[in-house]
């Protein structure tokens, strides 16, 4: 490799992107990202607006009522008299439950017979439907159970439940998913800007000055890669400050890990670009295909939305394909597990991480055509 | 209007031969549609469950069985606490329980007995759901003489079958990605060519040219929407619909001509593709992420709320799930008509201005 000519190529990217003011984007549209989705992205499913018809009237349907307005995951709307009344709102997506308790709620429960409480629920949006259903069931069991204990005045077998919520304490959502997000981030943002890098020149035609120069392919892809990555390099940090003093993220592990894994996961999405860039004809073709190979499967592997561990099937295989998922492993591990290096889990993911990198810089190499095709 | 559609026929041939790109926007409306459909599950699906039993069986065995499929796996025993902890850490397990040696005894003996559970929550949702799933298993367990009943119906999408709306969704995000970059780069592409001036120059009406381009992409990604609504919203995930098919198709088109606005706009501003493809990232992902497709409205942040008003996305969303799953009578769809329309027509005009200008 001649350092002197890689040199001078760097540099001559490095004014490029300099002059067509992209050096904005590169470091604009990540903290975008990341500040718009830490706080867009909530998972938690709170006030839930609800719609109440009780036909019953009595002092415990209205305790009932009570215990739902108190919660935070319902928002009562108004207590409703017609049962078409409150099926038109959930139809006109105004509401997102109604909730009907029975004529002779106090009666029934006072002797213990059988009472059935109807709900009804939007689930076009299933998650958050089921999640509604079974906080309603939460408060429904809870307060009756209550109360006809103290009723009926008997000990009931009960079990508590002592649970222990680990590296997520307050089960905040922006814990959960500010640290995905700069997994996200880091996919996407570098790989949208080298994807171009060198199809642009094979549909201006400017490429030939490379089929004609003394450059080799590696030093060609060196001096294409190096000024992106020392660029977005800056982002790794720039996104940990957002993370951990904007959004209050912990951060429990060591910052040496979080930086090295950063740097090759960096390579790796600057290879997958690269890639890309290498296959393509027109910059159009790369535009789309960067999208759609690093958005989607991005969000669907990081964890954020699914634990790898419970996806089963084809979905498993390819989320253990995709980088993301090692990455973003080390990731929750330095901001809120703090196990860092001791554990075996994260030296492989670690070594994966670097071998992932070289390997598609090799490969990328070895598919790059320095002639005329 | 001759030239008008010599021009759209110009850009459809012109897509047609380009067959790298013609194959990612067919892969785009269709596989990708039906990965995100197939794979992406929010509900608790396969919780890993991993236990330590000291109690010596009986009663948490018992309770262990309540723990089924599809949302948990079958349970794994553990011997020790540290090893049950250490496959949480490992991200291995999800949900450890932990049975003391007296759980068993002090449940017997009329008291409240304590199950403690280890929860990562590192996925915040699942770790929700599970929590109230474990909550309520241990709550019907408790007394068996239990005599309230939730009588639960869904409406709308009645096995909650999430594949359906994933699909969708993804639908909806494909639709406005093609739409802007396709448009966008339409544009640019003379730009960076220098032929846009020379267009501009000429005794045509640039009106009806600047129409016609955005059109001919209005068209792709039309064919596109109707490919994969045919294939895979109804062929591969047997989606029902309660309303009118032909409303959907006037909304997305109403739709797609806003992505072309969007698109135009992209262009009007960028110099080069790679500008367009910065640019149309940092407009769409805001776009498709605050249009409540991941996260409702009303749990957003306010300033948020106020700004997703501007996302033509949001009208199209509840429209499409309005159409699909609600059934809402077409009259009574207008607010979603209205809002397409409304930011839709804005942007375009903005984008037609800005593009017709020589400087």
């Amino acid at each position: 490799m001649k350092l002197s000519v890689v040199k001078a190529y760097v540099l001559k990217e490095l004014s490029e992107i300099v002059r067509s003011r992209l050096i904005i984007m590169v470091y604009l549209m990540p903290t975008m990202v990341l500040v718009l989705f830490g706080y867009g992205i909530r998972m938690e499913v709170t006030g839930a607006r609800t719609l109440i018809i009780d036909y019953d009237q009595s002092h415990y349907s209205r305790l009932l009522i009570e215990k739902f307005a108190h919660s935070k995951y319902f928002t009562v709307q108004k207590e409703l008299r017609l049962e078409s009344e409150a099926l038109d709102a959930i139809h006109r997506a105004q509401s997102d439950v109604v909730i009907i308790i029975p004529e002779s709620f106090e009666k029934r429960l006072l002797h213990g017979q059988k009472i059935q409480i109807g709900v009804f629920v939007d689930t076009a949006f299933p998650m958050r439907g089921s999640t509604i259903e079974s906080y309603v069931k939460g408060v429904v069991l809870n307060a009756a159970s209550a109360i006809q204990e103290r009723m009926l005045d008997r000990d009931a077998h009960t079990i508590a439940i002592n649970q222990r919520t680990l590296f997520n304490q307050a089960m905040r959502d922006e814990d959960a998913i500010v640290p995905g997000l700069i997994g996200l981030v880091l996919l996407i943002a570098p790989a949208i800007l080298a994807a171009l890098l060198i199809v642009k020149e094979k549909e201006k035609g400017t490429i030939f000055n490379f089929y004609a120069s003394a450059l080799s392919k590696a030093e060609f892809i060196a001096a294409k890669l190096i000024p992106v990555f020392f660029l977005h390099s800056i982002n790794i940090f720039i996104l940990f400050l957002w993370a951990t003093y904007w959004f209050d993220v912990p951060f429990r592990g060591s910052f040496w890990l979080y930086w090295i894994a950063s740097e090759l996961y960096l390579v790796i999405s600057l290879s997958i670009g690269m890639l890309i860039s290498i296959v393509t004809r027109t910059q159009i073709v790369a535009v789309v295909l960067t999208v759609i190979v690093t958005i989607i499967p991005g969000f669907l592997y990081s964890g954020i939305l699914m634990p790898i561990s419970s996806m089963v099937g084809f979905s498993r295989y390819e989320a253990h394909i995709f980088p993301v998922m090692y990455y973003n492993h080390i990731l929750y591990d330095v901001f809120l597990v703090g196990e860092g290096l001791a554990s075996a889990k994260t030296q492989l993911y670690l070594f994966i991480l670097a071998f992932y990198g070289l390997f598609l810089m090799g490969l990328g190499s070895l598919i790059l055509k320095k002639e005329l095709r | 209007m001759r030239v008008f559609w010599t021009v759209v026929a110009r850009e459809l041939v012109r897509f047609i031969r380009s067959w790298q790109l013609v194959l990612v926007v067919l892969y785009a409306f269709t596989m990708e549609v039906y990965i995100a459909g197939s794979g992406i599950e929010l509900k608790p699906r396969n919780v890993a469950i991993g236990y330590v039993d000291e109690s010596g069986g009986g009663l948490s065995q018992k309770l262990l069985h309540y723990f089924h499929e599809p949302e948990f796996l079958p349970p794994v025993a553990f011997h020790s606490q540290a090893a049950l902890s250490q496959a949480v850490f490992d991200k291995e397990i999800i949900l450890g329980l932990i049975f003391d040696e007296d759980f068993e005894r002090t449940f017997r003996k009329n008291k409240h007995a304590t199950l403690n559970v280890l929860l990562d929550a590192t996925a915040a949702s699942q770790a929700y759901t599970t929590l109230s799933y474990l909550s309520n298993i241990v709550l019907n367990f408790s007394d068996t003489a239990f005599s309230v009943e939730l009588v639960t119906h869904k409406l709308f999408n009645e096995n909650a079958n999430n594949a359906t709306f994933m699909a969708l969704t993804e639908l909806l995000s494909i639709t406005t990605m093609l739409s802007v970059i396709l448009t966008a780069v339409v544009f640019v592409k003379e730009k960076e060519d220098g032929t846009w001036d020379i267009m501009l120059l000429m005794p045509v009406d640039a009106k009806s040219i600047i129409l016609a381009k955005s059109f001919s992409q209005v068209i792709i990604v039309m064919i596109g929407i109707v490919i994969s609504v045919g294939f895979v919203v109804f062929g591969a995930f047997d989606t029902p619909i309660h309303g009118s098919f032909f409303a959907f198709l006037v909304l997305a088109f109403f739709y797609a001509f806003t992505g072309a606005g969007i698109g135009l706009f992209v262009a009007a501003v960028a110099k080069d593709v790679m500008q367009v493809a910065q640019l149309s990232v940092v407009i769409m992902l805001p776009l498709i992420f605050l249009s409540g497709a991941w996260t409702p409205i009303y749990a957003m942040h306010p300033w948020l709320q106020t700004l997703s008003l501007l996302s033509p996305l949001r009208y199209f969303i509840e429209g499409t799930e309005s159409i699909f799953f609600r059934g809402t009578p077409v009259l009574e769809l207008y607010p979603y008509f209205l809002g397409v329309f409304s930011v839709g027509s804005i942007l375009y005009v903005i984008g037609f201005r800005k593009i017709g200008h020589l400087f």
